[in-house]
């Protein structure tokens, strides 16, 4: 069992688990889906010749608009390869875990956590080299000449990598997360709901500004240009906090896998 | 060579295992008999590195399984039937399996025809019988070519056909001098394979040795398992006494 080949093994896992595939289709197709949306009446607008001052419509911020609705897609990913272990096989085939054939095969408990933690990683900056750029093309297409693009090639990709690493960094929450529980119906309820419908951590601003602090808020700005709450991180310091917090709990997880009874 | 020694184990103040030990020699199949709850599992999770001893070891030729590089090349296992996940292809588990362990991947389609699941092997494992999937696991158990065989119950829920193709499979692999040990509640299943047996009853080991001798001075091995596990069943007497004879 060299590094090589358990992180091989974790990537052919993760590769032929439909799961994954749902998760990255999730995150391309829904992103698509709401650059459709939104593109498609933003040239309902723009030909009538009312477009409000100061809303999206330059082609990039367009499709990027999409991009944080994405992290989901990043979460089910990060979830999916840890719990997918601890799912029992069906009361008529014995009932029996993943888990047992994968610390069998693999029995170096800290190689085989930073083997998966590594597709994860890969799974989702795989994910999210296909999506952000899809979600452009998609926007332009719709909107053509319509609307001049207003953001440079160095901003788009600065956008791109901080929006590539703001989902790399939750997958691998979610992951870590799912360490825990080793069921992802909570992980997955909870950080779905979080980075799509309400975010806990945004309301907790309210009470406290030590809320600007936790990993989504602290990283919101490496989606940067988008209209988000006043206050907090800058990018820079957020990115670093919310990678903190990544590192913290993976150690945590790390840790908490090593010692325990599979 | 699987040695054991001494292996305690606690699980939420109970202890499960209490100074466990006994030997799966080479060239020999060894069944591990005992009621359901009596710790045959929890031993072999220990053996395989799972779950973690509180005092003891438990050796696979002479190293931790845990210390093993590529461990599936020395000791193949099945627990708690084949291990893959549901929404898998039997295919597709064996080949991550095989990779794991540097398995060249010719050797997938090798043991798949050996347990005779060539043709169901594009099929997902959640759609398997019980029967189906202790060949998966054991197809899984036999990739890497190994001298040890350790496996869990691994006639439950095979059809007549598939316990006398099982027996044959294991008797073989003894016969060319490999080690095997195999757990089981049942008997009647053990009874036509095993060359040595170890008995196990509330955690601790109730008798060992050959056949003969641990059926010695009892009409039939059912009747000795029940008076050395103190089961309910004919004769169902203290387990520690009888350990003593």
């Amino acid at each position: 069992m060299s590094p090589g080949n358990t992180f091989a093994a974790e990537l052919r896992k993760a590769a032929t688990l439909p799961a994954s595939g749902v998760a990255a289709a999730v995150a391309l197709l829904g992103s698509s889906l709401v650059t459709v949306l939104n593109s498609v009446s933003a040239r309902v607008a723009l030909d009538a010749g009312r477009a409000e001052p100061g809303s999206l419509t330059s082609p990039f911020e367009l499709g990027y608009a999409a991009v944080p609705l994405g992290t989901v897609g990043a979460v089910v990913l990060g979830v999916t390869v840890m719990s997918s272990e601890y799912t029992a096989n069906s009361a008529d085939a014995g009932g029996g875990r993943q888990i047992t054939a994968t610390l069998a095969a693999s029995p170096h408990r800290l190689r085989l956590l930073l083997a998966k933690a590594l597709t994860v990683v890969l799974a989702v900056a795989a994910t999210a080299a296909v999506t952000i750029p899809v979600c452009v093309l998609i926007a332009r297409l719709v909107v053509g000449d319509a609307a001049p693009e207003t953001v440079g090639p160095q901003e788009m990709l600065h956008r791109f990598l901080g929006a590539a690493l703001y989902w790399t960094l939750t997958g691998l929450i979610a992951f870590a997360v799912t360490v825990f529980t080793r069921s992802g119906i909570v992980p997955l309820v909870l950080l779905t709901v979080n980075s799509s419908l309400v975010s806990f951590s945004l309301l907790l601003t309210n009470v406290t500004p030590l809320a600007h602090w936790l990993p989504d808020m602290a990283g919101r700005r490496l989606f940067g240009g988008l209209g988000t709450v006043e206050g907090g991180l800058d990018t820079v310091p957020g990115a670093i906090v919310m990678a903190v917090w990544t590192a913290g709990l993976l150690a945590v997880a790390a840790a908490v896998f090593a010692r325990r009874d599979a | 060579m699987i040695t054991i020694e001494q292996l305690t184990k606690r699980r939420g103040g109970r202890l499960v295992l209490d100074g466990v030990g006994f030997e799966a020699r080479p060239g020999r199949v060894t069944a591990f008999l005992g009621p359901n709850g009596a710790g045959k599992s929890s031993t072999l999770r220990v053996l395989l590195g799972l779950d973690r001893a509180d005092g003891g070891t438990a050796l696979v030729g002479g190293r931790p399984y845990r210390s093993l590089r590529d461990p599936l090349r020395t000791v193949g296992s099945m627990l708690d039937g084949s291990g893959a996940h549901r929404s898998r292809t039997a295919r597709a588990h064996v080949a991550w399996v095989a990779r794991s362990n540097g398995i060249p991947r010719g050797r997938v389609g090798e043991v798949l025809e050996r347990v005779g699941l060539a043709d169901a092997g594009r099929r997902r494992v959640g759609r398997y019988s019980l029967g189906m999937g202790q060949r998966l696991g054991l197809a899984a158990a036999l990739l890497g070519e190994p001298e040890a065989l350790v496996l869990d119950e691994p006639v439950n829920g095979l059809d007549p056909e598939g316990i006398r193709w099982m027996r044959g499979l294991l008797r073989g692999h003894a016969d060319a001098g490999g080690t095997v040990l195999l757990s089981s509640h049942l008997m009647g299943e053990v009874a036509g394979i095993a060359d040595d047996l170890v008995v196990i009853a509330g955690g601790r080991i109730a008798a060992r040795g050959t056949l003969d001798e641990v059926t010695a001075g009892h009409p039939s091995l059912e009747d000795a398992f029940f008076s050395l596990t103190g089961a309910a069943g004919p004769g169902g007497a203290g387990g520690a006494e009888e350990a003593g004879r």
